[in-house]
């Protein structure tokens, strides 16, 4: 956590803030969602509440605070109260743990007539060195939050949507853990500021014992995982339960699966879990293939360089400089989120029996068969040269 | 001096993994659901990990973390057969209490 | 006392108490579901003891995948709460719970009167020595007979649990 008063105190609110962030993002994105699923369908949309009907989103937090807080009396009290903080917890662990920007340094100040030396923050809640595994075993335990509020609520719809989800979780994650160990092998680290820090600069790679570097193309993990990137970007959709792949809270079938019993803010809570692991699937996509806070062909000491002679002091400069990074971030992830809300509104959903095929029949050779080639060049490359 | 037993050593973490073994085995000996006493034997299994964890700490030895490893693999592959097992009990004799399969035959 | 002995104890009472609920509880979900809850603290003991790799896949293959299956399987049949979960007979009982506490201290004894011997002389294990990078070389050196070993009992492994499960009376019988 820290060694003095002051460390220890900005990590704090760092960790509070990114908490933050993540939930504020929420109505932000249900308000892209519901306005961009009506500029797909050509609907409306809201648009009657505030400008562009943005002041729709306070309305509806405003209901699910002041609605009746109402519970079955059939249902398992404690589990039910418990489920949806089960289903926020992981998603939020996950997301702390991914570096948002470049650390940042405040140089050595005066405080009360002590001096208190020169600090390195880094711009996430808590650093892993086994940051991918951390994410992948917290994002993991998300299952248990949809099987105990299927289990909990005592419906039959309940417990179908909560038993597809998890089977539907557990056979996905083969393939998402498969899909990214190519790209592991060419990093050769777990750490997500150490793959993103392989990612700078141009194109550049060893090409049978001669270094090649191709100027106009950034050295992101997509040109050399291709396929790698796909198989993650479906397993991703799988494993946030969204459309094409929202079997467990298919409304025709199941009315809407784990969460029929629940309503107002813990309804909500289900909510901001779901968006998290969205947000947490765009951050790893960043993260490992498309750069993270990379932006191409600018190095952060150019612009650190930038602000130091605008006049900033060093603390000032760098901190605005990991700021400068952190948009960077930021837009790639609202890309990819876009995506995310694109892909729900514009394909069909699968059967069950399709997707499981999907899973274990296709992503799982696939991801195999990747981390086969890639280990096979990776050895050939080394020892050619 | 009771300091010197508050202050962790190897010894703590040993004595823990007896505990959470002990009741394992007791989970084991004393329960009649077939799948509780699979947890026990997980519960066992767990407690021979914190074990070799330990003791890889207080040697300065990472053999005992990769022994964990292939302890995880084991029961992995152990609770995938034990539940297979469990689903075909279960549908054969519409209960998974272990007194009422005592004859092993269909 | 030091921040690590006071996580060690929190988590060290936190794990017995869930173990306990393992056992104690009669509805097998909350069984369960306290499973979890000791996986996970366990996971928390290991990053104390420098092991975060161990951590990772500890919540990953546990926490993650085994017991979840197992409540996915106690969802399917419906459980529920049984009236007799423990074994019948005071006596027995009785010996059992005597003979699980022997045992107890019976290692604990022996861990007492042996740990100086087996520790004396040696490091605690440091943190850039424990990285993931030496654990694979490790592994993929010295072990590497075992982990092939590993990779054919998952596969027969595989192969059964199919193949128990769709005999007969199975989950997919036709």
């Amino acid at each position: 956590m820290g060694t003095d008063f002051f460390e220890i105190s900005i990590n704090f609110v760092k960790m509070v803030a990114i908490f933050l962030l993540m939930v504020q993002l929420v109505p932000a994105l249900v308000w892209v969602e519901r306005r961009g699923s009506a500029f797909i369908q050509n609907r409306f949309g809201p648009n009657r509440v505030g400008p562009l009907g943005l002041t729709q989103l306070l309305a509806d937090a405003i209901k699910f605070i002041f609605k009746e807080e109402f519970i079955p009396s059939h249902t398992r009290k404690f589990l039910f109260y418990a489920a949806p903080v089960m289903s926020l917890i992981p998603g939020a662990l996950a997301f702390g743990s991914i570096p948002l920007s470049l650390p940042f340094h405040v140089e050595a100040f005066e405080l009360f007539g002590q001096t208190m030396g020169p600090y390195r923050f880094a711009f996430q809640s808590f650093e892993m060195n086994v940051g991918i595994v951390f994410v992948l075993g917290i994002s993991s335990l998300g299952a248990y939050g949809m099987l105990t509020a299927g289990w909990a609520s005592v419906n039959k719809y309940s417990v179908f949507g909560a038993l597809r989800a998890s089977a539907q979780m557990i056979s996905y994650e083969l393939a998402l853990g498969l899909s990214i160990v190519g790209i592991l092998m060419i990093y050769g680290t777990f750490d997500f500021a150490d793959m993103i820090a392989y990612q700078t600069g141009p194109l550049t790679f060893t090409w049978l014992g001669s270094e090649m570097t191709i100027p106009f193309l950034p050295n992101w993990g997509i040109f050399y995982q291709p396929l790698g990137a796909l198989l993650l970007f479906i397993a991703m959709f799988a494993e946030t339960n969204r459309a094409p792949f929202d079997l467990p809270e298919a409304e025709a079938e199941l009315v809407a699966g784990y969460h029929t019993e629940y309503g107002g803010l813990k309804m909500n809570m289900f909510y901001i879990g779901e968006y998290g692991h969205m947000m947490v699937a765009s951050a790893l996509m960043t993260t490992f293939y498309f750069g993270g806070y990379n932006l191409p062909f600018v190095e952060p000491e150019t612009i650190n360089e930038i602000l130091l002679a605008a006049g900033f002091s060093a603390t000032k400069a760098s901190l605005l400089t990991s700021f400068t990074f952190f948009l960077v971030l930021f837009t790639k992830l609202l890309i990819f989120l876009w995506i995310f809300i694109w892909v729900r509104w514009t394909l069909p959903r699968f059967r069950y029996d399709q997707l499981m095929d999907l899973g274990w029949k296709k992503l799982l050779p696939w991801a195999l068969g990747n981390t086969i080639v890639t280990a096979v060049v990776i050895f050939v490359m080394k020892t050619w040269s | 001096m009771l300091s010197n037993y508050i202050q962790v050593s190897l010894e703590h973490y040993l004595i823990l993994s007896a505990i959470i073994f002990t009741i394992g085995m007791m989970g084991v000996l004393m329960r009649k659901n077939i799948l509780v006493m699979l947890m026990g034997i997980e519960l066992m299994l767990n407690g021979v990990n914190l074990s070799f964890v330990a003791f890889s700490y207080y040697t300065g030895n990472l053999n005992g973390q990769i022994m964990v490893f292939f302890v995880m693999t084991v029961a992995a592959a152990e609770a995938g057969v034990g539940l297979a097992l469990a689903v075909t009990i279960f549908k054969k004799f519409k209960t998974i209490n272990i007194q009422f399969f005592e004859k092993l035959k269909g | 006392m030091d921040m690590t002995t006071i996580l060690f104890y929190i988590l060290a009472i936190a794990i017995v108490v869930f173990s306990l609920g393992v056992v104690m509880t009669a509805n097998p979900i909350f069984s369960a579901l306290f499973l979890a809850l000791t996986m996970v603290t366990l996971a928390f003991v290991y990053f104390l003891l420098n092991a975060p790799f161990i951590a990772g896949v500890q919540l990953i293959v546990y926490a993650g995948a085994v017991v979840v299956l197992f409540v996915m399987v106690m969802m399917l049949f419906d459980l529920k709460q049984e009236k007799e979960a423990f074994t019948k007979g005071k006596f027995t009982g009785f010996l059992k719970i005597a003979s699980a506490g022997w045992l107890c201290g019976l290692i604990a004894g022996a861990i007492y009167m042996s740990t100086e011997m087996v520790v004396s002389g040696n490091q605690i294990l440091d943190v850039n020595k424990a990285s993931t990078k030496i654990l694979a070389k490790e592994l993929f050196s010295n072990y590497v007979f075992a982990f092939e070993a590993l990779g054919i009992l998952l596969l027969l492994i595989a192969v059964g649990a199919v193949s128990i499960s769709r005999i007969k009376g199975g989950t997919h019988a036709k």
